[in-house]
């Protein structure tokens, strides 16, 4: 018991500050309270509480939340942080960085990205059709768009494949024209485009919703043509939920497993993402190798997102200005 | 020359228009006044080819053209719509040089071009230097300038203004109202508004035409339709008006025990008719003038503001109507609420009952 308590402090020794700059004196005991990093984030906050506030009930609901996104997100995130400190610096390269595993990051990044890519296209045009025309069954089409939401991954991943194999509905077809598409990346990217696409759609639903049609027949009476108007006059204000809807859908393809896996083929080096081979590795109890690609994987979804989301605050403040 | 012919529009079951016809001069500044579903904005969206008529009924000429099925973008025109329609994500500066910027480029303006006239046009609209500003940092009233700016920057045939002023609060509306009829002297651009403030297109237009459930009840200058208005829908949409009812007979109007003249029936056998005056033609007095006089009780009477506005009810039927007298009048006669009075008609417009509205 005490051995791995030790083991916890040894870990989370990065996150100590030692003098802390913003030192925090509990209330009860007058001793100084020496939290992890945190606290410099924390405290400036916590002043801000302190102020009276027309709306009460932040130190609460701050509280809540930082303890929930604990329990939920960052205690079983940082538990793959600890068990992959555990490693030596050799075992962890040679775990992240085989070829084998090299080839899953590019296929899962490239698949991904270019799976949102795709669903940003389409998913303003499904967007934009529910939201501008009036047609038969609009509702019915519009629940549609959840489908991907509620269906058990598994089942679109054997729905796919079936139909996009050598002899299904579509893929006998593809094949005629010489497209491989189930049991190849492009198989990935098909699934991978299925599950992403209600992200889009539903963050760009409502932002269109609130442009007026008027800003399209104002840009049509000063003589700009269709292309024009979406480019000039749509496009700018719709950018900030596009991104979103992208970062969303990009994130969501990122960790996707269970439809990728049916219509993949999971070939080394060719058709195996990087979930997948995380599950390999557990089946053969390395956990060790598990969790090392898990971080990876993290960082480099985490750096990404990061970044898409200053991009998008950064044009959410060009459009608003 | 803006002409429309024939023209009607169904929304499904709904006819907006029935059959309308308009011509509009060039230079002039047009009111269309209506109540809402009087179909006013959907012929001037037909104008403007933001909306088509009904396949084969009728036809938008633009100096003798047929434009009827052009699209908006190839006609020319300058809209302003009700809310302005600015584009949030651009400067004032952007905005205005959108219709410029969005030319082809053969006949695109140069760049240096392109700024001086913007900054011109913003200094026609009295937004000089607020060019880099976004329409979120201006107000109401400063957004419609920029609209008519961006409107004119691509130097329309004609100027369509949707309710121009109807977002507005009382004070700036009444202030752009003048503003705009000073900016058509200066411009002289053929323009239609439309608007359902009969005060904004008396003041505003040099003509009028009043429009009721999809059709014109009449076409004419402020004084015209004020003054001689067609019909009684026309005298109840412009301005306040009490409405008597009697009996017309070989020209003589009876109202109770009192005969007036009523000249434009003298056909009429006993009609039930409709009397028209409006509050501020009718005369008060203590004592009865003969004849042409109806007594009356006043019920109420508000003298605040330029004129007294008394309420009264009359003697034989019960019927309220409403008179406003100015300061100057009212001091010649006895006002007392409960009390008696005589009321004299001038200038009435009789109507046969038979017209329905």
């Amino acid at each position: 018991m005490k051995g791995r308590n030790n083991e916890l402090v040894f870990y989370c020794a990065p996150f100590f500050v030692q003098p802390n700059p913003y030192e925090i004196i509990s209330i009860n005991t007058q001793k100084p309270l020496t939290y992890c990093r945190f606290a410099v984030i924390l405290f400036p906050l916590m002043r801000i509480a302190r102020e009276h506030s027309p709306l009460p009930g932040f130190r609460l609901t701050l509280g809540y939340s930082v303890f929930y996104l604990s329990l939920i997100v960052l205690i079983p995130l940082g538990a793959a942080f600890l068990k992959t400190a555990g490693m030596t610096w050799g075992a962890f390269v040679e775990a992240v960085a085989s070829p084998r595993v090299m080839a899953s990051y590019r296929l899962t990044f490239g698949a991904s990205l270019i799976a949102a890519v795709i669903n940003s296209v389409f998913g303003l045009v499904v967007a934009w059709v529910l939201v501008r025309y009036r047609f038969p069954f609009k509702r019915v089409i519009d629940a549609f768009v959840d489908l991907p939401f509620a269906l058990p991954t598994a089942v679109a991943g054997i729905a796919l494949a079936a139909i996009y194999s050598k002899n299904g509905w579509i893929g006998h077809y593809l094949e005629m024209v010489g497209i491989k598409a189930a049991f190849s990346r492009l198989g990935v990217v098909i699934a991978l485009t299925f599950i992403g696409l209600p992200f889009v759609v539903r963050t760009v639903q409502p932002v269109l919703e609130a442009l007026e049609p008027e800003l399209e027949e104002a840009a049509a009476s000063l003589g700009a043509n269709r292309w024009q108007t979406f480019r000039r006059v749509l496009l700018p204000p719709l950018y900030p939920s596009l991104l979103t809807g992208f970062a969303l859908a990009f994130a969501r393809a990122l960790g996707e497993y269970g439809s990728v896996v049916f219509i993949s083929g999971n070939m080394p080096m060719r058709t195996e993402i990087t979930p997948l081979l995380i599950i390999t590795k557990l089946e053969q109890y390395d956990y060790n190798g598990a969790t090392a690609i898990a971080v990876v994987m993290l960082v480099f979804s985490f750096a990404l997102l990061l970044g898409i989301n200053l991009l998008q605050k950064w044009s959410l403040k060009e459009w608003s200005a | 020359m803006i002409e429309a012919q024939n023209i009607t529009k169904r929304f499904g079951e709904f006819k907006a228009l029935n059959n309308v016809s308009l011509s509009v001069k060039s230079g002039e500044l047009l009111a269309l006044l209506g109540p809402s579903g009087s179909g006013k904005t959907t012929l001037l969206r037909i104008i403007a080819g933001l909306e088509f008529p009904d396949r084969g009924a009728g036809r938008v000429l633009f100096n003798g053209e047929d434009v009827t099925y052009n699209p908006a973008a190839s006609r020319q025109v300058g809209f302003a719509f009700q809310h302005y329609a600015l584009f949030r994500h651009m400067t004032v500066f952007e905005n205005v040089a959108f219709g410029l910027r969005v030319r082809p480029a053969a006949t695109r303006p140069l760049e240096t071009e392109i700024r001086r006239r913007v900054i011109e046009l913003l200094s026609l609209v009295q937004l000089d230097n607020m060019d880099k500003r976004f329409p979120t940092q201006l107000s109401g009233g400063q957004r419609q300038r920029v609209a008519l700016a961006r409107a004119l920057a691509v130097q329309p045939k004609v100027l369509l203004l949707d309710e121009p002023f109807g977002a507005l609060d009382a004070k700036v509306r009444k202030e752009l109202r003048r503003w705009l009829r000073q900016l058509h002297k200066e411009i002289h651009i053929t323009s239609i508004f439309v608007t359902h403030d009969q005060d904004e297109a008396l003041e505003v237009a040099s003509r009028v035409v009043v429009m009721n459930k999809g059709a014109i009840e009449q076409i004419g200058t402020p004084e015209e339709v004020y003054d001689r208005p067609a019909n009684p829908f026309v005298y109840n949409f412009l301005g306040s008006v009490n409405l008597f009812h009697g009996r017309v007979h070989g020209g003589q109007v009876h109202l109770g025990n009192t005969s007036l003249p009523a000249p434009e029936h003298p056909e009429a056998q006993d009609a039930p008719a409709m009397i028209y005056v409006r509050p501020h033609e009718i005369h008060v007095a203590n004592q009865s003038n003969g004849q042409q006089s109806l007594p009356a009780l006043i019920r109420d009477v508000n003298p605040a503001g330029p004129l007294v506005h008394i309420e009264l009810e009359r003697l034989d039927d019960g019927a309220k109507f409403a008179v406003e007298l100015t300061r100057e009048q009212s001091r010649n006669v006895q006002l007392t609420p409960g009390s008696q009075v005589f009321v004299e008609l001038k200038n009435l417009r009789v109507f046969s009952e038979d017209y329905s509205i």
